[in-house]
């Protein structure tokens, strides 16, 4: 796998310097903007993390700006970006409405616009780059589904509704509940900012309920792992197993502990994200050619390849 | 505060500029804006200024209604949730049931002032703490909001809606600043000129005493709250167009945000002392701090901290006022 994703970032950044070869310093880029919505999410703190870090090799500053899930404070952080001067502006939408207006005020000072995660309806960036959820959704769900035997009762704890990782990390799990006509989908809940207290109260609510469920998919790590603690406190931790999303730092350092429910995640590779991000910054700014999406693939963790992606986020 | 029946052409003007306890915010206002010039390049200029103007525009508004609130010794957390409700209402009858966008405002803007009516009869004829009854509206607002798409997002405004909080007329008034504004304006004339707002003072003093004192108190306080919610709901409006699309999920503890611009402002929570002048300076201070620490690169957690501070020093400057006179 990572030799896989090794070899995919080396031809992203090819790609993006073949135009600039020329061109002084990184392609005229010295200041990147960078919107993201939580801080609080380990996902797009991942996300920064590998931005900054990479920029930093090429002598690139970043200013990061915090909208703490609040689309108006983005806009307004937006608009303070735009005053310094950045060079490029790479765009991670905050709540469910991923607000048009930033794309436009970036698009008026004429400088590059890179969504990751989403992307605005009807204001598309230079490119998006996001995780490819379902066939990873799939994978977590068919793992789950496989330990337990290909039957039983299951529940799927949901992201923020509407979001387009919610929508689509149900649909790949989907695929897999309907291919095992053992399982039956018992119940389903939305959580409002995909957190552990959130997750627990409700697989809480959930084993109430259904006292018999031996399967749950929360669709990020964080309802995952505060479902585990749920199951933990019921007494079920030996008759129910649990699959997370996203390969969170704590999420992977509990699997490499494996010492709860919560026994698979898909790992996003964020930090290559922010990699692929700024390179297509680059290659815009330089008028050499970016694809329209970008997706990485996230990989299937379980208690045994834990350890190298804790070592190591990819 | 004295009253103004009758004062001279001169004394008018003096009121005009008193600032009834906000100096002491002007002047960290003016600190702040000092320190921030001399500290970024980008902060002292024009086109900074007409930002921090568009940024306030939401916070500005419901902080004057808010103002209203706290006057009469209330409070009212379900602001928040009412802009959201506003919002959803508006996006509901413009995008989905397809009603020209004035409807839609009006419809809006009555969702809203209903919230408030709601809250304000709750507190004068059932007797509920303002506290309670403005956080259950927090909580019926917001689930409103929610059902009326299931929790997703609307989009598809017409055009011009937007462009409202982006076209600069003349140069430099966008719409929404503009409404902003007006707002301001007949707040701080009401206040100052109107028996009304005059009363609003007297019933935060002492509520018991301005009754007998011949002011219809419960009538007043239920005004007091459908304005408030009406404001909040205006504020929607124009976050709306500022967003260009509606989440039933805007608007989560700006409640917060406006009680304490109104803190800030130098208005007292206990009620009966304060004014709208002082609320902008506290809406002032917090776009130009907000403002400010993003051009100064400042982590987002530290802002946190920071704005916390402010706030702490605003109030302990105002009780230590009181104390040494």
């Amino acid at each position: 796998m990572k030799t896989i994703l090794r070899s995919l970032l080396a031809a992203t950044a090819l790609a993006a310097f073949a135009g600039t070869a020329s061109a002084e310093g990184v392609g005229g880029i010295s200041k990147i903007g960078l919107a993201v919505p939580n801080l609080q999410a380990d996902f797009f703190n991942q996300i920064k993390l590998g931005v900054e870090g990479y920029a930093a090799k090429l002598g690139i500053e970043v200013i990061a700006v915090d909208a703490k899930n609040d689309t108006a404070t983005q806009v307004s952080q937006v608009q303070d970006l735009l005053t310094q001067g950045i060079d490029a502006f790479i765009y991670i939408p905050a709540g469910a409405a991923a607000a048009a207006v930033p794309t436009r005020l970036a698009r008026a000072e004429g400088i590059p616009v890179i969504n990751v995660d989403r992307e605005p309806d009807g204001a598309p960036g230079d490119t998006v780059i996001y995780g490819e959820n379902v066939m990873s959704a799939y994978q977590v769900c068919d793992h789950l589904i496989g330990l337990a035997g290909g039957e039983g009762k299951m529940v799927v704890i949901h992201g923020q509704k509407g979001t387009t990782p919610e929508v689509q990390r149900f649909e790949g799990c989907k695929m897999t509940i309907d291919e095992n006509p053992g399982v039956e989908l018992v119940a389903q809940q939305w959580s409002q900012q995909w957190s552990p207290d959130e997750g627990f109260q409700i697989a809480q609510n959930m084993l109430q309920a259904n006292p018999d469920i031996s399967i749950i998919f929360g669709q990020a790590d964080g309802l995952a792992m505060g479902a585990a603690k749920a199951v933990e406190v019921a007494g079920m931790a030996d008759d129910v197993v649990i699959g997370g999303y996203d390969g969170d730092g704590a999420a992977l350092e509990s699997l490499v502990a494996c010492d709860t429910p919560f026994i698979v995640t898909a790992t996003q590779s964020t930090q290559a994200m922010g990699v692929l991000a700024v390179n297509a910054a680059i290659a815009v700014a330089n008028d050499a050619s970016v694809p329209a999406r970008q997706i990485p693939n996230a990989v299937l963790t379980t208690c045994e390849n834990a350890a190298q992606f804790v070592e190591k986020h990819p | 505060m004295t009253p103004s029946t009758g004062p001279t052409e001169r004394a008018r003007i003096a009121e005009w500029f008193s600032l009834s306890g906000a100096t002491g915010p002007l002047i960290g206002l003016l600190l702040l804006c000092a320190f921030l010039s001399f500290a970024t390049d980008s902060f002292l200029s024009f086109r900074n200024f007409l930002n921090i103007a568009d940024q306030i525009t939401v916070l500005g508004i419901m902080a004057v209604g808010m103002t209203f609130v706290i006057l009469i010794g209330g409070i009212d957390l379900s602001v928040g949730s009412v802009l959201a409700l506003a919002m959803m209402v508006l996006g509901y009858l413009n995008v989905v049931a397809e009603l020209p966008m004035a409807v839609a405002i009006a419809g809006a803007l009555v969702a809203a002032a209903l919230c408030g009516a709601v809250s304000g009869l709750l507190i004068t004829v059932f007797a509920v703490p303002a506290f309670i009854a403005t956080l259950a509206m927090m909580s019926i607002a917001r689930g409103l909001a929610n059902m009326i798409t299931d929790g997703s997002q609307i989009i598809g405004f017409p055009a011009w809606f937007n462009m409202g909080a982006i076209i600069r007329n003349f140069g430099f008034l966008t719409m929404t600043v503009a409404v902003m504004l007006v707002v301001f304006v007949l707040a701080i004339l009401f206040l100052r000129f109107r028996e009304e707002g005059r009363s609003l003072y007297a019933i935060g003093g002492n509520a018991e005493v301005a009754r007998l004192a011949g002011i219809d108190v419960k009538l007043t306080t239920v005004m007091v709250y459908t304005v408030c919610a009406l404001l909040s709901g205006l504020a929607g409006v124009l976050l709306a167009a500022r967003l260009d699309s509606v989440q039933p999920s805007s608007g989560v503890a700006y409640e917060l945000d406006a009680i304490a611009a109104v803190v800030i402002g130098g208005t007292s929570l206990s009620g009966g002392t304060g004014s709208v002048v002082g609320t902008i300076i506290g809406v002032l201070v917090i776009g130009v701090l907000r403002n400010g620490l993003n051009l100064l690169s400042v982590s987002p957690f530290v802002q946190a901290v920071v704005i916390g501070l402010v706030i702490v020093l605003a109030v302990a400057a105002e009780t230590f006022k009181h104390r040494t006179r």
